[in-house]
């Protein structure tokens, strides 16, 4: 079963566009990375799963259920982590989370706070105002989780976190995973989209560029090799499989990208004289411009 | 309603609920201690008067110019000045921000990712915006009430002076439906406050020089201050049908109105 169904989904603003066309299904049990650059249209497809916005065309359903006409009830069952962690202020963090959790139903949820207080390592008496944008998003982070939803929506969650504290939070992510929550995990971050996702949906220009498993995507991961030599050289000189978009082929610098074997790359170049090598990941937007055009 | 909600709001709002009714309070009972004096030169004072342009005069909120002698004229120019026009400035900086203020501080994330629908968020905001207003009301009616009993020489009737804060709270009220319209017409949060507290100032305005006399005065029907009857000294002065008709019926469109749009409004950030 899809935990989440988009359906053609257009959203324009006056003459801009936010998203177009948008198709997406996120099976249940799944941690779904969502990424692309800034102004791809990840938020705003988020905030029309929450009804923060409404579609202009399409649709889009959570859980088998309308996300216009039954919002409450599907909010009842998810869990979302804005990208700003913008809290009421003139509150202590502990106020805010029992009033967060509030909303939800009777239950008692002041065992679940004090737990995910603790793991994150949060004092329950600071004010709001007082905290750092890190502890901020701590916060924001558990009054998502309170009421132990069966989807989360986590809009770039890792932001402003220290690396500590960003491991245990996976480990959370995980453990919620294991219990059975799906988990959509929005970010313009490549490396964490890959360490920690199953699938993972690229969106540009508003809309899906593709939809890969994490293990095939590694697969023909794409290298960004620079090589210095001291005389010129052409980059066919060197007879190499798998090369991708070159920057720069010919002079002294050869700058391309490779997803070939690395082991080839490397004995083809043990004979020459080199001054200087790199072999980086590419980041993202240079992933978007050279393999998703 | 929801009453997390409503307590949320409650909490948030008493501080500026407080300072408000104590300064205009406040205002209203010093004003009203001036009234022994401008009887003690009762003489003095009308010869001032008589050189006064009578339009002036009515611009401040006498109905003729001897009602500054009695008791519930000179509170009724009081009552124009800090209950209708700055209860209304009150009311209406409270109702346009108390929704917007969730957009423009990005909390509405937090807010609307609860189960709760827009429908009760904006019934919950719309009564704690009333109940801020009727309390505003009472508690300033309750020391004007006490500042002419203090300072009243000779009778005091109670029937104007409770006709004259019903429509003052009618006329509150409806500075705030008309804010709740405003922010919920805002595309992009941002503060809308200087807006309208220049928009009740300007209806303020337009109902001061509709009331100068030898004006055709019609126009001033557009502005709602106009719909309050401030000639409490007339013999025939009560509650006016169309009056209470015009406020309630305005009050409820603008109310309407806004639940609609903001049920299908986007929230951006």
């Amino acid at each position: 079963m899809h935990i989440v169904e988009i359906n053609h989904l257009t959203k324009t603003y006056g003459r801009s566009r936010g998203i177009e066309d948008l198709n997406l299904r996120i099976p249940e049990g799944n941690i779904f990375g969502f990424i692309g650059p800034n102004g791809a249209g990840k938020s705003t497809t988020i905030r029309i799963l929450l009804n923060l916005i409404f579609p202009t065309s399409g649709s889009a359903s959570i859980f088998g259920l309308d996300v216009v006409r039954d919002s409450k009830k599907i909010r009842s069952r998810t869990g979302y982590v804005p990208s700003d962690a913008n809290l009421y202020g003139r509150m202590k963090v502990l106020e805010f989370l029992k009033l967060m959790a509030a909303f939800y139903s009777a239950e008692n949820y002041d065992h679940r706070i004090r737990y995910l207080l603790d793991l994150f390592d949060l004092d329950p008496d600071r004010k709001i105002p007082e905290l750092s944008m890190g502890n901020k998003k701590k916060v924001s982070i558990i009054q998502a989780m309170i009421h132990r939803p069966e989807l989360l929506i986590l809009d770039e969650p890792t932001s402003g976190l220290d690396p500590l504290i960003q491991s245990r939070f996976f480990e959370l992510l995980y453990e919620e995973n294991r219990q059975g929550t799906t988990i959509f995990f929005s970010s313009h971050t490549l490396s964490e989209v890959q360490a920690f996702c199953k699938t993972v949906a690229i969106v540009r220009d508003g809309t899906i560029v593709n939809v890969e498993e994490i293990a095939s995507l590694r697969k023909k991961q794409l290298k960004k090799v620079r090589i210095l030599f001291p005389v010129d050289k052409t980059i066919e000189d060197f007879d190499l499989g798998g090369i991708g978009p070159v920057e720069s082929g010919t002079g002294k610098n050869l700058i391309f990208f490779y997803s070939g074997d690395i082991n080839v790359l490397i004995g083809k170049m043990a004979g020459q004289e080199i001054e200087d090598l790199s072999i980086e990941e590419p980041s993202l937007e240079e992933i978007f411009l050279h393999y998703y055009k | 309603m929801n009453r997390i909600l409503f307590q949320l709001e409650l909490r948030r709002n008493a501080r500026s609920l407080i300072l408000w009714s104590v300064v205009i309070g406040l205002l209203v009972f010093f004003t009203m201690s001036f009234f022994r004096t401008v009887l003690q030169y009762q003489q003095q004072i009308s010869g001032m008067i008589q050189l006064v342009p009578a339009a002036v005069i009515k611009m401040r909120g006498f109905a003729n110019i001897n009602d500054i002698f009695s008791i519930m004229g000179f509170y009724a120019a009081n009552n124009l000045i800090y209950m209708m026009l700055l209860g209304s400035i009150y009311a209406i900086i409270l109702s346009s921000n108390i929704l917007l203020k969730e957009e423009y501080g990005k909390t509405a994330e937090y807010l609307m990712s609860r189960p709760i629908t827009r429908s009760k968020i904006f019934i919950s905001k719309l009564l704690l915006v009333c109940l801020n207003i009727v309390i505003l009301n009472i508690l300033v009616t309750l020391i004007g009430f006490i500042a002419i009993h203090v300072y009243k020489k000779g009778t005091f009737e109670i029937h104007p002076f409770l006709v004259i804060s019903l429509y003052t709270l009618l006329l509150n009220l409806l500075f705030g439906a008309l804010g709740f319209l405003i922010s919920v017409m805002m595309k992009r949060a941002r503060p809308v406050t200087s807006f309208c507290v220049g928009l009740v100032l300007v209806l303020y305005f337009l109902y001061s020089i509709s009331r100068m006399s030898g004006v055709d005065g019609t126009f001033g029907y557009l502005s709602p201050f106009k719909w309050v009857n401030v000639d409490l000294l007339s013999p025939t002065y009560g509650v006016e049908m169309w009056r209470t008709a015009a406020f309630i019926g305005t009050i409820t469109l603008l109310i309407l109105l806004s639940g609609l749009i903001y049920r299908r409004k986007d929230i951006l950030t």
